[in-house]
C-alpha cells in the first residue's frame, strides 16, 4: 500500500469523468488493481460523485420570464407615428405663426389707418381739430398741392356733421372757405368732380377684407393638432396592448 | 421550434422566443444558484439577474452549449451576489415551528409526489450536501456544482468559470476530496441508501 498523492486523487477524479487519455486510463486501472488504497479512494470518490448527482432537484419558485419593461424594450410604434410626429411639430409652428400673424395684422392695420384714428376729432371738430386747422386761412401755400376734388368732399360732410356750435364751428367754416378757393390756385379744371367719385378711395379701404389665410392657418393647425392627439392615442394603445400580452 | 431558432429569434429582439428559453432553463439556473448561494431568495434574485444579463448579452453568444452559456451567466450572478452578501451580511428568516424552532427544510418546498420517507431522506441528503458545499471555497463550490450537479463536462465548466482546463480539473479533485470527508462525517445521519460505504473497486 502506497501513500496517495494529490496527483493520484486528481487522476482518479478525471478518470471518473472520462477525462484521461487511453494510455493514462490503462496505467491507472493497473495501479488500482494492485493498490488497495488507490482502489478505496476511487470507490469513495465515485460514491461522492454519485451522491452529489442525487441532490434533490428543486423547481423554480416562480417563472423568471422577462417583461418588455425589464428588458428595456419599447413597444412597436404604428407606421403612421413618425409622419404624425412631424405633423404635430408643424402644427405647433403653424399655431405660433397664426398667432403672430394675427398680432402683426392688427398692429399694421391700426398703424396704416391714421385717418381712422384722427377721424373722430376731424369730423367732430374737437379742440385738436381747432388747434390744427386754425391757422389755415392765413397759410394757403402749403396746402396748394392738395387736389381740389378733396375740398368738396371734406367740406361737404363737415358742415352738416359738425353739431357743435360756437368756437368749433369757425375752423370748419374756414376749411370750407379754403376748399372754395383751392380750384383757383391749383387745378386747371374748374369743374368739380361728383362727390361720389371723390369718396371712392375712402370707401375702398374702409371695409377691411380679412385674408383667407387667417382661416386656413388655424384650420390646418387644428387638423394637425388632431393628428398629433391621434398619434399619442395610438402610441398608448400599442403600449398597453404589448404589456397585456406579456 | 428548436433551440437554435429560438436563440436566433431572441438575438433579433424577440422577447417571446427568449422567454421560451427561460422556461426551459429556469430550473437548472435556479438550482445552480441555490447550491452556490444556499439561500432561496438570493438564488431567485441571481437567477433573474442572470436571465436579464443573458438577454442583454445574447449577441455575444457564438454557438456551443447554450445551457453552459446560461450557467456561466448565473455563476457570475452568484459571484456578484456573494460579493454583495459579504458587504451587507444578512440573517435569513427561516420559518419556525409552533415551539419557535427554525425549520431548515420548509415543508412547502417538498416534492408533493414523494412519499414521506422519501421526502425525509431527500431533505436529509440535501441538508448534508448543502452543508458540505457551504464549507467549500466559492471557486471550488461553483466547479463542483456545475460538474457534478449540473453535469457539465470539463470544457463547459472551464468556459463557465473562465478558468483553464487544468485549473478546473484540479479544483474539481480538491472539491470532491473535501466533500468526501465532509459527507463521511455525516455517517449514520445520512439515510442508508446514501451512506458512503466500502464497496468493491472498479
Amino acid at each position: 500500500m502506497t501513500t496517495l498523492t494529490f496527483r493520484d486523487m486528481e487522476n482518479l477524479s478525471a478518470y471518473l469523468d472520462g477525462q484521461l487519455s487511453p494510455v493514462e486510463k490503462t496505467r491507472l486501472e493497473q495501479r488500482v488493481q494492485s493498490d488497495p488504497a488507490l482502489a478505496s479512494a476511487l470507490v469513495e470518490l465515485r460514491q461522492t460523485h454519485r451522491l452529489l448527482a442525487l441532490a434533490p432537484h428543486r423547481r423554480a419558485p416562480r417563472n423568471f420570464t422577462l417583461t418588455p419593461k425589464m428588458a428595456g424594450i419599447r413597444p412597436p410604434v404604428p407606421r403612421l407615428v413618425p409622419a404624425l410626429s412631424w405633423a404635430s411639430a408643424v402644427a405647433m409652428l403653424l399655431f405660433i405663426f397664426t398667432i403672430g400673424a394675427n398680432l402683426v395684422g392688427q398692429f399694421s392695420f391700426a398703424a396704416s389707418s391714421p385717418m381712422m384714428a384722427n377721424a373722430p376729432s376731424g369730423l367732430g371738430g374737437g379742440p385738436a381739430a381747432a388747434a390744427t386747422l386754425a391757422p389755415a386761412p392765413s397759410g394757403f401755400a402749403p396746402l396748394a398741392p392738395v387736389p381740389a376734388t378733396a375740398a368738396p368732399a371734406t367740406a361737404a360732410p363737415a358742415a352738416p356733421v359738425n353739431p357743435v356750435p360756437g368756437q368749433n364751428l369757425q375752423p370748419t367754416q374756414s376749411v370750407s372757405a379754403y376748399g372754395a378757393v383751392a380750384p383757383d390756385l391749383a387745378t386747371p379744371e374748374p369743374t368739380f368732380a361728383p362727390s361720389t367719385r371723390s369718396t371712392q378711395p375712402f370707401q375702398k379701404t374702409s371695409p377691411r377684407q380679412p385674408s383667407p389665410w387667417l382661416f386656413i392657418w388655424p384650420a390646418l393647425a387644428l387638423l394637425l393638432g388632431g393628428l398629433a392627439i391621434l398619434t399619442l392615442w395610438l402610441n398608448k394603445r400599442a403600449f398597453h396592448r404589448r404589456n397585456s400580452h406579456s | 421550434m428548436d433551440e437554435s431558432t429560438l436563440i436566433l429569434d431572441a438575438q433579433h429582439g424577440d422577447l417571446n422566443a427568449f422567454n421560451t428559453l427561460v422556461l426551459a432553463y429556469q430550473d437548472a439556473l435556479y438550482n445552480t444558484a441555490l447550491r452556490i448561494l444556499n439561500d432561496e431568495d438570493q438564488a431567485a434574485d441571481a437567477t433573474q439577474e442572470a436571465f436579464l444579463s443573458a438577454f442583454r448579452a445574447l449577441n455575444s453568444y457564438r454557438g456551443g452549449s447554450f445551457r453552459a452559456w446560461l450557467l456561466r451567466t448565473v455563476t457570475n450572478a452568484c459571484y456578484d451576489e456573494l460579493r454583495r452578501k459579504k458587504r451587507r451580511p444578512t440573517t435569513p428568516l427561516e420559518p419556525e415551528t409552533t415551539d419557535g424552532e427554525e425549520i431548515e427544510s420548509p415543508a412547502w418546498m417538498a416534492d408533493p409526489h414523494a412519499s414521506p420517507e422519501e421526502t425525509l431522506d431527500q431533505a436529509e441528503l440535501e441538508h448534508a450536501i448543502q452543508h458540505c458545499l457551504e464549507n467549500l471555497p466559492t471557486d471550488f463550490r461553483a466547479v463542483v456544482v456545475l460538474a457534478d450537479i449540473q453535469g457539465l463536462d470539463y470544457t463547459e465548466v472551464a468556459v463557465a468559470v473562465r478558468k483553464p482546463l487544468g485549473t478546473v480539473k484540479s479544483r474539481l479533485a480538491r472539491a470532491r476530496l473535501r466533500l468526501r470527508e465532509c459527507l463521511q462525517g455525516f455517517g449514520e445521519l445520512l439515510p442508508a441508501a446514501f451512506r458512503l460505504e466500502e464497496e468493491s473497486s472498479i
